[in-house]
């Protein structure tokens, strides 16, 4: 009970299943706030589909999740929505940046929709994450790194209890992996809780804990 | 409360911001969905303001398809028609911009060369108004003091064996007076007066022996609805010796054909409408699928589904706005063309047209955009963030 209530998250028993296929299986895992974790296993082994819940975007065939005090396996979607909004940073291996809008109001976009788009705060942001000189440029005038950088400055703005990366550097090269991985080491020791989607063994060595996926079920829990 | 308003100032300003980037970058879509919409907006602009001005417009033209108005002396009359100067007073009466026309008729028997023959004195300028359909063989008579020419008509020329150049001797049927006329023209209407003479009005009472008499007169007035009905009534209440009526026939038939005609136009706008629909409809489903990604990214950000709504709904209600704005100017320019082809007359720029064009464009391009953003709500950010 102790462990519910200082978790970030919280998941028990959870299961999701697709029709007659089974994505995940009794699902345990309590996260700390502060931890830096990566959750890791092979293709096909339901990593997606396991941050798909973790960040809202889906819900749970059974079992419960709690993020940060509040049970979101049973959410309607505009609340998962809120939820989203309001506790989340996503950070993508494709960077999802929206291609007409320059880095800093990709950033601001977030804001704009969490509360109100602050251009001191979204600069502050990008300054960051080292992009405050580019801070006018759009997606397709930016390095692969650079917009992973924009997406982890506009995972944060909002200060969200987690971040959730998933893959985050599966499209880059070792230099900007070595900076998107640099930063995000950097920002858990500032006390954020950071979750890793990663298939990367060495990436996976970085951070505080290992949980490992196989075939839908828990494998195991490294340290 | 200051920090409300300057929060939701920030938050009009990004949504601005969004709505005008999205617009205006990658914008091959949004020009194709802008052009859809000027066409049709052209199409029923113009044929908006033709429809507005056609009841004149068409009623004048109508006006080239014969007399539509007839006046005679009242039943219970003493004497012989109608007085000369008392039609004139009436003619006078009635508002010149709606008389396209009208002609005196006084009738008699006369003897020719060859035969007997019916004469009719006329006004030949009026004449030529409400009858320019006649099929004339050499010139009309051009002044009403011209009393040595007579216009004849066809059947009666070949009986009298006459054409154009021939002369004739018109003699009284009491054979008191009599003149010598010089054919001007042989006219084919089709009608009655393929068997009479023509002659001027003045030329007519004297070989007649009817000064300042005529007998009826017809009339061509520009009249919608009853305003014909109305003329004639008032007609007939400020000079009782009188009788005027609407030729029913024609009046009704000028009705019918403006009817079929506003309906084939309403018909044409509806079916560019649909058209419009369903051009705009293709262009914003590839709009919402080309930006599916994007969609997603915002859901999964926290845009709640009205935020996604909004957004769309505003950057559909733009596009309809410039189409709609460019339709309008095109269409004023398509209105005059076609009024120039079809009246021979500019087409007078209406106020309403503005309202009806813009109305129906956004009505057409909220129905196009229906199923398009129901599509953009309904985006799973899991699937379209992960490619799927």
């Amino acid at each position: 009970m102790d462990a519910i209530t200082t978790s970030v998250i919280e998941v028990a028993g959870l299961a999701k299943r697709f029709g007659t296929v089974t994505a995940l299986e009794n699902i345990n895992i309590s996260i700390r706030q502060g931890e830096f974790v990566a959750i890791m296993g092979p293709s096909g082994s339901g990593k997606t589909t396991l941050l798909n819940i973790l960040s809202c975007l889906d819900t749970p065939t059974e079992g419960k999740y709690i993020l940060d005090g509040i049970d979101s396996s049973s959410l309607t979607e505009q609340q998962r929505t809120v939820i989203r909004r309001e506790k989340i940073g996503l950070v993508f291996q494709q960077f999802h940046l929206i291609p007409y809008l320059t880095a800093l109001e990709n950033i601001m976009l977030a804001q704009h929709y969490h509360s109100m788009p602050l251009k001191d705060e979204a600069m502050a942001a990008l300054s960051r994450v080292g992009l405050d000189q580019r801070w006018n440029h759009l997606p397709s005038q930016l390095s692969g790194g650079e917009q992973q950088r924009v997406c982890i400055a506009r995972a944060l703005i909002n200060e969200p209890a987690i971040v959730l990366a998933d893959e985050p550097t599966g499209n880059l090269d070792e230099r900007n992996e070595d900076l998107v991985m640099d930063l995000l080491k950097q920002l858990n020791r500032e006390g954020r809780t950071i979750v890793l989607i990663t298939h990367n063994p060495d990436l996976g060595l970085l951070t505080d804990r290992i949980i490992r996926l196989s075939h839908g079920h828990l494998e195991d829990v490294l340290p | 409360m200051a920090a409300i308003e300057s929060a939701r100032a920030l938050r009009a300003r990004m949504f601005l911001r969004l709505l005008y980037r999205a617009l205006t970058v990658r914008n091959g879509q949004v020009v194709v969905a802008v052009i859809s919409i000027m066409v049709g907006a052209a199409v029923v602009s113009a044929l908006a303001s033709l429809y507005l001005d056609i009841s004149a417009k068409m009623s004048q033209e109508m006006r080239t398809f014969g007399a539509n108005f007839f006046i005679g002396p009242a039943p219970t009359a003493a004497s012989r028609g109608i007085d000369l100067a008392t039609y004139r007073q009436l003619v006078g009466d009635l508002p010149p911009e709606k008389l396209v026309g009208e002609t005196p008729l006084l009738y008699g028997l006369v003897r020719l060369d060859l035969g007997n023959a019916v004469l009719v004195g006329v006004d030949f300028a009026g004449l030529r108004k409400i009858a320019p359909y006649w099929q004339v063989d050499g010139k009309w008579i051009g002044v009403d003091f011209d009393d040595r020419s007579c216009m004849v008509g066809r059947r009666l020329a070949e009986t009298m064996e006459l054409k154009p150049g021939s002369t004739v001797t018109v003699i009284s049927e009491d054979r008191s007076r009599q003149t010598r006329l010089q054919v001007k023209a042989v006219i084919d209407t089709g009608d009655s007066e393929d068997e009479q003479m023509f002659v001027t009005l003045g030329l007519a009472q004297r070989l007649l022996d009817l000064p300042g008499r005529i007998d009826v007169a017809t009339l061509s007035i520009v009249a919608q609805g009853g305003e014909a009905d109305h003329i004639a009534a008032r007609i007939n209440e400020h000079f009782p010796g009188i009788v005027a009526k609407p030729i029913r026939k024609i009046s009704e038939s000028d009705g019918q054909i403006l009817d079929k005609i506003e309906g084939l136009m309403a018909l044409v706008a509806a079916t560019i409408l649909v058209i419009t629909t369903l051009c705009v409809n293709a262009t914003l489903t590839a709009m919402v699928a080309r930006r599916a990604p994007e969609i997603g990214l915002q859901k999964a950000l926290g845009a709640a589904d009205r935020a996604i709504v909004g957004q769309f709904l505003s950057e559909t209600a733009v596009i309809c706005l410039v189409g709609a704005g460019l339709g309008l100017i095109l269409g004023f320019g398509l209105a005059q063309i076609l009024g120039q082809a079809v009246f021979s007359a500019w087409v007078t720029f209406r106020p309403a047209v503005l309202p009806l064009t813009t109305g129906l464009s956004l009505l057409a391009a909220l129905a196009a955009a229906a199923v398009p953003i129901r599509r953009a709500v309904r985006i799973v950010p899991a699937r379209v963030l992960k490619g799927e």
